[in-house]
C-alpha cells in the first residue's frame, strides 16, 4: 500500500515533468507568440524577410512568382539554373516542394530522376499560385537555391535532406533535436510519416537519444550506421543562428528548422506551434527546462 | 513579467472566475426559482414508458392500382400519440379524419412487384378505471348521436328470440340498476365463456350458441345484450402493446354509462377499466384492415417500448407567469417541433462531450463538433445505421476526392463536386435502405452534408499524406466519439431535464470555459510519454 503511494507520487512528478499539449498552447503558444505574427513564421517570403534583417543565412530566393503574367520570363529565368527547390510561400505539411538536381539539354529532373520540362514546371508553379497547396488562398511560387548536405550527415544516411529543430523560449534553446529522413518517411524529415527523431544535447552538440515510430532505437535502420554519441557540426554557430532568429521575430516561443549545408547552417523555416513530441526524442520533459528559462529571463 | 502584464493577467483570471460564476450561478438560480416559487413538478422529469408502433404492411403488385387502409389512433384523454411518420415509397397516404375515427388509406397506380408500408408512432397511454356508482338506472332517453349505439346491426342482433331468451334468463327480475346488469353479463361472459383464439368474425349469435368466442364474437354479444337491454353498447377495435412482433389485433366494448363510455373486456377481465398498454385503433363494428383483392396482403405489428420525456413540465411552465413563459408555444407557432427543439437544446452538451475526449482523454476526431452532430442526425436512424451511414458517405466521399485530387482541381469547386456527391451518396443511401426495408438507414439523408464533406475532404488529405492507418485511426476515434455523444444526447433524463431547464445550456460554457483553461495532461498523453513518466530513467 505504502510503495503504491510512494509509485503513484513518483508518477505524478515525473508527469509534472512533461509539456501536455494543453500547457503548450495556454502557457507557451498563445501568450508569446500573438497571432498577427503567425504569418512571420507561415508565409516562408516574409520569414525570410526577417531573416535577412537578423543577417543569418538562409537558401537564397532565385525567382518569385506572384502573377500568372510573372511566368512569361519563366524559360528565361531558368535557363542557368542546374538544381533548384520550387516551393508554395504558404504551403503546409510539405506539400508543392520539387527538388530539381541537374538539367541536360530539355529537362530538368527531381531527386528520384522524374525529367520536368519547362512547361511542367510552369503549369506546377500555376498550381501553387493558384493555391492548390495553400487551401485555395492565393499564393507565391518560390524558386529557391538547393541545399546540399553536409557531409557528416550523409555519412549517416543520405536519404534526403535532415533538419535539426531547435525550441526557442524568450532567445534561449530548450530542446532540440534532428530529424533524419528514412525510407519510411520518403525521404521527408516528418516524424509522424516515419522519419527519426535524433535528441541532441544542447550544451555539447552530441546526440544522446533516438526514437522512430516512438520506440529508442540505436541505429539507423536503413543504413545500419550509429546515431548516438555523434557531435553535430557547426553546433555552437547553429545555437547562435537560432538565438539570433529569435531576439529578431516578436515570437517568442517557436520552433526553428536548420539545415545543415556544405557551408554550414541555414534556416529552412520557424513554426510557431512546435510539437511536443521532442520531449520523447530526448527523453527528457521540458517543463523544468521552460519554468527556468521563464525566471531566468524574468518573464 | 512587468507590473502592466501582471495586472493585465490579474484581470483576465478575474473576468474568467467571474463568467464560470455567471455561467452557474444564472441557470440554477433560475432553476431554483421554478422549483420553489413556480412549483415545478419535478416528478415531470422522470421520463415515462411509451411504446413505439410500428403497422407493417407488405403487398405484391402485378400492374393494377392497389389501395390498402387501416385506422390510426387518435389521441384523447386516456392515449397520446406522437411522432408518427409515414414510409410508404410509390403509395401516397390519405387521411380521412371524422368523429370516431381516422381512417387512412395508402394508394398507387400500376403497381409492379414486393413493396412495403410503414406507418410508425410512439403511444403513451394511461390505465383508466371507472367507478359505476350503484344507483345509477337506465335513463329513459338518449340523444340521437348515442341512441344509435341502441339499434340492431349486422353481427349484432338483438331481435332475435335467442337473445331475448338469454336476457331473460340473466335478469330474470328485469331490473334496471346499470351496476348490477353490467357486472353480471361481464360477469357471465368472462367465466361462463370460454376464450377461442379464433381470428374469422363471429356474430353476437354465434357465440351465442356456441357457448365460446373469440374477442370480436365475445364482444358483439356483450354489446347485443347491453343494447337489448337499453344501454347504448358499441365495439372499440384496438391492439395491446407488448414487446415483439404479432398480427393478432383486439377488440372489446364500451358502454355508455352516465355521460361516460366505459371500457369492458371480457377476454382479459377488465371491468370498466382498461391497463395501459392497450391502444385504442377504432370504435364501431369494422375491419381493421381493407386492401385491394389478390396483392398477397401482410400485415405485421412491431411493438418496442421506448422511454421518452413527459411533457406536463412545458405544460405546467406555460401556466405560470415566467418570463420565458412561451417559450415553446412560439417555436410551434412558427412549425418547430418540440422534437426538433429538444435536439437544437442537446447539441451544447454533445460539442461538450466532444471538448472531453479531445481535451481531456486525447482522442483526435474529424472535425470539432462533427461527432455531435452526426449523433444529432443519427437519433432517426439509431446508433448502429448511422455508423455505417457515416463510415459508406466518408469512404465513397474520400475515394471521389482522389480522383478530383488527380484531376487536380481548385480547393472551391472542388468541394462543390465533393458536396455533391455527399448529397448523391446520402439519397442512394436512402434509397437502397427503403428498398431493402432497412427504414433506418433511410434516415441518413438529416446528416449534415456540408460537415460530411469537408470530413470527406480532411479525411482523404489524410490518407494521401499519412497513411490509411492513421486515417483510420481517426475514423474509428471519431466512431467511438459519436457513440457517445449519443449516449448522452439521447439520455431520456438529461432530455427531460433540459427541456423543462432550458436555461441548464449555459452549464456546459462555465464547464467549457474551465477546460479551456485547464493545463493538465490528457490521458493520451500518459501513454505517448510513458517512457519519460513511467521509465526507469530519469528516475
Amino acid at each position: 500500500m505504502k510503495s503504491a503511494l510512494i509509485k503513484v507520487r513518483s508518477i505524478l512528478a515525473k508527469s509534472s515533468q512533461v509539456l501536455s499539449m494543453n500547457q503548450r498552447n495556454l502557457e507557451y503558444v498563445y501568450p508569446n507568440n500573438s497571432r498577427v505574427d503567425f504569418p512571420i513564421a507561415d508565409d516562408k517570403l516574409l520569414t525570410k524577410r526577417y531573416l535577412e534583417d537578423a543577417s543569418v543565412p538562409f537558401p537564397k530566393n532565385y525567382h518569385i512568382y506572384g502573377y500568372f503574367f510573372d511566368l512569361r520570363t519563366l524559360a528565361k529565368d531558368l535557363a542557368d539554373l542546374h538544381d533548384f527547390v520550387i516551393k508554395p510561400a504558404r504551403g503546409s505539411g510539405g506539400g508543392g516542394i520539387i527538388v530539381i538536381v541537374r538539367k541536360d539539354e530539355h529537362y530538368w529532373y527531381g531527386v528520384n530522376g522524374k525529367p520536368y520540362s519547362v512547361e511542367d514546371i510552369r503549369r506546377h508553379l500555376c498550381d501553387i499560385i493558384f493555391g492548390i497547396y495553400s487551401f485555395g488562398i492565393r499564393d507565391e511560387a518560390i524558386i529557391e537555391q538547393r541545399i546540399l548536405q553536409h557531409p557528416t550527415i550523409d555519412a549517416i544516411a543520405a536519404m534526403g535532406l535532415a533538419d535539426v529543430r531547435v525550441i526557442m523560449y524568450n532567445d534561449y534553446p530548450a530542446l532540440a533535436m534532428m530529424r533524419l529522413p528514412t525510407r519510411a518517411s520518403e525521404g521527408r524529415a516528418n516524424l509522424h510519416q516515419g522519419a527519426i527523431g535524433v535528441g541532441i544535447d544542447i550544451e555539447t552538440g552530441t546526440t544522446h537519444h533516438a526514437t522512430m515510430e516512438g520506440g529508442f532505437i540505436d541505429r539507423h535502420p536503413d543504413t545500419g550506421n550509429e546515431l548516438i554519441g555523434k557531435e553535430i557540426a557547426y553546433w555552437k554557430e547553429i545555437i547562435e543562428i537560432a538565438k539570433t532568429v529569435s531576439k529578431t521575430v516578436p515570437l517568442k516561443y517557436l520552433g526553428i528548422d536548420v539545415a545543415l549545408s556544405v557551408d554550414g547552417p541555414k534556416i529552412l523555416e520557424i513554426n510557431v506551434r512546435p510539437g511536443i513530441e521532442i520531449q520523447n526524442v530526448n527523453n527528457k520533459g521540458m517543463r523544468d527546462i521552460l519554468s527556468n528559462i521563464g525566471t531566468n529571463s524574468g518573464a | 513579467m512587468t507590473i502592466d502584464s501582471r495586472n493585465r493577467k490579474n484581470a483576465r483570471t478575474a473576468t474568467f472566475v467571474a463568467l464560470i460564476a455567471l455561467f452557474i450561478i444564472v441557470p440554477l438560480s433560475i432553476m431554483t426559482y421554478k422549483l420553489f416559487y413556480l412549483d415545478y413538478p419535478l416528478a415531470s422529469l422522470v421520463p415515462v414508458n411509451s411504446y413505439l408502433l410500428d403497422i407493417n404492411m407488405q403487398v405484391d403488385g402485378h400492374g393494377d392500382d392497389i389501395s390498402m387502409s387501416t385506422f390510426l389512433p387518435k389521441t384523447d384523454t386516456r392515449q397520446r400519440i406522437l411522432n408518427e411518420n409515414n414510409t410508404s415509397g410509390i403509395f401516397s397516404l390519405t387521411i380521412d379524419s371524422d368523429e370516431t375515427n381516422r381512417l387512412a388509406t395508402w394508394s398507387a397506380d400500376a403497381v409492379e412487384g414486393h413493396h412495403n408500408v410503414s406507418y410508425s408512432f410512439l403511444v403513451q397511454a394511461k390505465a383508466i378505471q371507472y367507478v359505476i356508482p350503484d344507483d345509477i338506472v337506465i335513463p329513459k332517453s338518449y340523444t340521437d348521436n348515442v341512441s344509435k349505439y341502441l339499434l340492431e346491426e349486422e353481427g349484432v342482433q338483438i331481435g332475435d328470440p335467442l337473445i331475448d331468451k338469454k336476457v331473460q334468463e340473466l335478469f330474470p327480475e328485469r331490473t334496471a340498476n346499470i351496476l348490477q346488469i353490467v357486472s353480471r353479463l361481464h360477469r357471465h361472459l368472462q367465466d361462463d365463456f370460454a376464450n377461442r383464439k379464433f381470428s374469422g368474425f363471429t356474430d353476437a349469435l354465434t357465440a351465442l350458441k356456441l357457448g365460446e368466442a373469440s374477442c370480436n364474437g365475445k364482444g358483439r354479444l356483450f354489446v347485443a345484450i347491453a343494447r337489448k337491454m337499453g344501454i347504448p353498447a358499441r365495439l372499440v377495435g384496438g391492439f395491446i402493446l407488448n414487446p415483439g412482433s404479432k398480427r393478432t389485433s383486439h377488440q372489446w366494448v364500451e358502454l355508455y354509462i352516465n355521460s361516460h363510455w366505459v371500457p369492458f373486456d371480457t377476454i382479459n377481465n377488465h371491468f370498466a377499466s382498461l391497463p395501459s398498454n392497450y391502444l385504442t385503433l377504432y370504435y364501431e363494428d369494422k375491419s381493421l384492415f381493407k386492401h385491394t383483392a389478390n396483392v398477397n396482403f401482410q400485415y405485421m405489428f412491431k411493438t418496442r417500448t421506448r422511454m421518452v420525456p413527459r411533457t406536463e413540465a412545458q405544460e405546467k411552465l406555460s401556466e405560470s407567469i415566467f418570463s420565458i413563459i412561451h417559450f415553446y408555444s412560439l417555436f410551434e407557432k412558427v412549425g418547430i417541433s418540440q422534437d426538433l427543439l429538444k435536439i437544437v437544446l442537446m447539441i451544447p452538451l454533445g460539442a461538450f462531450v466532444v471538448v472531453v475526449f479531445r481535451n481531456v482523454i486525447g482522442m483526435e476526431t474529424f472535425g470539432t463538433f462533427l461527432p455531435a452532430l452526426i449523433a444529432a442526425a443519427a437519433r432517426e436512424s439509431g446508433l448502429f445505421w448511422g455508423v455505417i451511414g457515416f463510415v459508406l458517405i466518408i469512404v465513397v466521399s474520400a475515394s471521389v476526392r482522389k480522383v478530383l485530387d488527380w484531376l487536380q482541381l481548385l480547393h472551391s469547386p472542388k468541394m462543390a463536386i465533393m458536396l455533391t456527391t455527399v448529397v448523391v451518396v446520402l439519397l442512394s443511401l436512402a434509397v437502397v435502405g427503403a428498398e431493402l426495408g432497412m427504414f433506418e438507414l433511410a434516415h441518413v439523408s438529416l446528416f449534415p452534408i456540408a460537415i460530411l464533406a469537408i470530413t470527406a475532404e480532411r479525411f482523404a488529405i489524410l490518407e494521401a499524406e499519412q497513411g490509411i492507418l492513421k486515417s483510420t485511426r481517426i475514423t474509428l476515434s471519431t466512431i467511438v466519439v459519436i457513440a457517445a455523444c449519443y449516449t448522452v444526447m439521447e439520455s431520456i433524463f438529461l432530455q427531460s431535464t433540459i427541456l423543462a431547464f432550458p436555461e441548464l445550456i449555459l452549464i456546459p460554457i462555465a464547464l467549457n470555459l474551465w477546460l479551456g483553461r485547464w493545463i493538465g495532461m490528457r490521458f493520451s498523453e500518459f501513454i505517448r510519454f510513458r517512457k519519460l513518466i513511467f521509465g526507469a530513467q530519469n528516475a
